[in-house]
């Protein structure tokens, strides 16, 4: 696929030179870009994510004719010098065709849902970081609303990335412990109105948005779109080399066969028993001689 | 294409550097090991530092390759010891790879994309292995020689180095991450870790979808529970008032389709539901009716076996104890009830069928009308219309008949008249 994100972080940057007591802040934009001769689902896809992402802003096709085989490839890159993964992006599955009734604000802001084995391994903390700074939207982003009501879920399975996202349902909850709400709401003094109030109570359930897919890192290097190779999936078996491999697979088989073929071909030759095959001589003892 | 290049030097480099050291640690004493590699690794570490600056890290890598052909050629005497000493032990083929090796290195320090002799160096790798593992470089190639048959196979068109370039990973970690920890409030970045694993939750079935799906969903609910906490907490807004209303990620469009394609699954449910119900209903109804049938059949039996047993009890008594007329009366009986069964069926079997009456009624056929008026063996046979006092006696007595026919000339003035 298709989909690269470059975050420009000059601003942080920037904040970092002039005092170093600043905190890096999280504040970035992200830019998005398909590759050439992507699928309607990929553009989908994008779309999808656009859609969930204020702070990014979709480009037109990076034309770049001769690359066509990293297709069905996800680049995340930090600009302009932090590091950049790659995906391999499968079981794709966008918001239209999955129907799920979930949906949110268009720009709110995500609560973030990484998996406990995200902070296992150095590479995947690594992409972890490039997820939250390039997934998550920033805090006062302009285009964000104020309001948190979607989850954006990363899980790893099988050295596989799950990518998930769920709508928050906040829901009465059923009556069975109305005296302890009542005490919870006394508690909690920082809220203002009365139904900050009431949310408290509030049972929380999820329905997923959309979209769904699976990604499977690749490599990481160390600057934006280049530089020296960090990690290496050593599992990871590019579908170029699948798909070159069964066709290997079918044409070993279909040349034994024909070899096969040959063999006997030329053996039935050798006993007579075709008519441009070798003629066995004539014996003596033979009918046909006897009796002519 | 620097991007390449650029990968195949990191490539080159890594390989050599592991070779260098197999060497290294096979001609030195123990000892010496792990302070070497700590140095190397702060080495690393400087050079990834430095590397924030555009071909910084261009220039390092080359000094370093100029390091390593340096060690090449100073190695390169003590290698042939070392491989000797080793090859003691093993067998005769890694003897003659060994002593070969050693040339290659010397002609072309630089290319290293000879294929490795497996069996050759799998001794030292073993060795080696602690070392590289904290470097984080792991030579692919020569684990594969302990692999079983099947696998090796499968990863013999494909093996490629593994780099996990642990510290290099740590630092540029280090270079970009946003803390996220107790330093920044949580509303600057809202991302929070799972209490456990979701592989675990998972178990081994990846492709049990149910179970899958409910783990990642286990996953969200913590987070979006504890996300909520925390942000209500920091005094952050969560929840969206009922009355705000803004644009959402699928518009109603989307949501209208959304909601049409639930309310044609329900309904589909729903159908597919009462059609089984009725085709149930309908296997039971057939068999009611079959039951129905054979019932009857079975009582008609059952009374003309018993009627038949009588009549079989009857004969052969003879009527001999019994009164003759009791014995008449009783048989005659039977005979009128088996009449009238057979009666019956008979006058059943002879009429056309209701459907055929009432068509016959409805569209007026009576029957043939050929020799309707010939008359046959019936006609001639009745004599309803004869009677023998008329025939005999009313001639005798009165002359003129009441209608006598009237005189010419009458007749005529009559027939004028009208």
């Amino acid at each position: 696929m298709v989909y690269k994100a470059l975050s420009k972080s000059a601003a942080k940057d920037d904040a970092a030179d002039d005092s170093s007591s600043v905190k890096p802040r999280n504040k970035q934009r992200v830019l998005m870009l398909t590759s050439r001769g992507v699928t309607y689902r990929h553009r989908h896809l994008l779309k999808d994510f656009a859609s969930m992402m204020p702070h990014g802003r979709v480009d037109a096709k990076y034309d770049q004719k001769k690359k066509l085989g990293e297709l069905n490839e996800l680049a995340l890159s930090k600009a302009p010098n932090g590091p950049t993964c790659k995906f391999l992006v499968s079981n794709i599955h966008t918001m239209e065709e999955l129907a799920f009734s979930g949906n949110c604000l268009k720009g709110s802001r995500p609560i973030l849902s990484f998996d406990k084995s995200f902070d296992t391994e150095p590479h995947l903390q690594v992409i972890k970081q490039l997820f939250l700074q390039i997934m998550g939207v920033p805090p006062l982003q302009k285009r964000s609303k104020p309001f948190i009501d979607h989850v954006l879920s990363f899980s790893v399975a099988d050295g596989r990335i799950f990518l998930r996202v769920y709508q928050v349902q906040e829901t009465e909850p059923t009556k069975k412990d109305g005296a302890e709400g009542e005490e919870a709401s006394e508690e909690s003094k920082k809220k203002k109105s009365k139904h900050a109030d009431k949310a408290k109570e509030f049972d929380i359930s999820l329905l997923e948005i959309g979209p769904r897919c699976v990604l499977q890192p690749i490599i990481i290097q160390e600057g934006s779109f280049g530089g020296a190779l960090l990690y290496e999936n050593k599992h990871f078996v590019s579908p170029n080399q699948v798909r070159a491999d069964l066709r290997r697979k079918g044409a070993a088989k279909s040349n034994s066969r024909a070899e096969q073929n040959i063999n006997r071909q030329s053996k039935m030759g050798g006993l007579g028993l075709r008519t441009d095959g070798d003629q066995k001589p004539v014996d003596q003892l033979d009918s046909r001689e006897l009796f002519a | 294409m620097g991007i390449d290049i650029k990968k195949l030097k990191e490539k080159r480099r890594l390989k050599e550097r592991a070779k260098v050291k197999a060497k290294r640690t096979g001609s030195r004493s123990g000892a010496k090991k792990i302070p070497e590699d700590d140095q190397d690794e702060e080495e690393d570490d400087e050079e990834d530092d430095d590397g924030d600056v555009e071909g910084g890290a261009l220039v390092s890598q080359e000094d370093e390759d100029d390091d390593d052909e340096s060690a090449d050629e100073e190695d390169a005497p003590a290698i042939d010891l070392a491989a000797l000493d080793e090859s003691s032990d093993d067998s005769s083929v890694d003897f003659e790879e060994k002593i070969e090796r050693p040339k290659k290195l010397k002609q072309q320090p630089k290319s290293k994309d000879t294929a490795p002799a497996p069996t050759a160096s799998k001794k030292p790798a073993e060795d080696e292995d602690e070392d590289e593992e904290e470097e984080g470089e792991e030579d692919d190639e020569i684990d594969w020689a302990d692999l079983p048959e099947e696998e090796r196979e499968d990863l013999v068109p494909r093996t490629r180095i593994n780099i996990n370039n642990t510290t290099g990973l740590l630092a540029s970690l280090k270079r970009f991450a946003i803390p996220t920890d107790g330093s920044t409030t949580f509303a600057s970045h809202q991302s929070l870790a799972s209490k456990e694993p979701t592989a675990d939750v998972i178990g081994e079935d990846l492709m049990d979808d149910i179970k899958r799906e409910l783990a990642f969903y286990a996953q969200a609910l913590d987070a979006a529970k504890r996300g909520r906490a925390l942000l209500k907490a920091e005094g952050v807004p969560f929840s969206r008032p009922t009355d705000y209303f803004a644009e959402m990620v699928k518009d109603d469009g989307h949501m209208e389709k959304v909601k049409a394609k639930l309310i044609e699954e329900a309904s589909a449910k729903k159908a597919s539901a009462e059609a089984r119900k009725l085709r149930d209903l309908k296997k039971f109804g057939k068999q009611v009716q079959v039951a129905k049938l054979q019932e009857r059949q079975k009582a008609k039996r059952e009374t003309l076996e018993k009627i038949k047993t009588l009549k079989r009890k009857r004969s052969e008594t003879g009527g001999g104890d019994l009164g003759t007329h009791e014995a008449d009366l009783f048989d005659v009986g039977v005979e009128n009830e088996l009449k009238s069964y057979n009666k019956k069926d008979s006058s059943q079997r002879g009429r056309p069928g209701i459907k055929r009456q009432k068509k016959n009624e409805k569209f007026g056929f009576g029957g043939k009308k050929k020799h309707s008026k010939s008359g046959d063996a019936e006609s001639s046979g009745d004599l309803s219309g004869f009677s023998v006092k008329r025939m005999k006696g009313g001639a005798a007595k009165g002359k003129t008949p009441k209608t006598a026919r009237l005189g010419k000339s009458r007749r005529k003035a009559g027939a004028a008249k009208r």
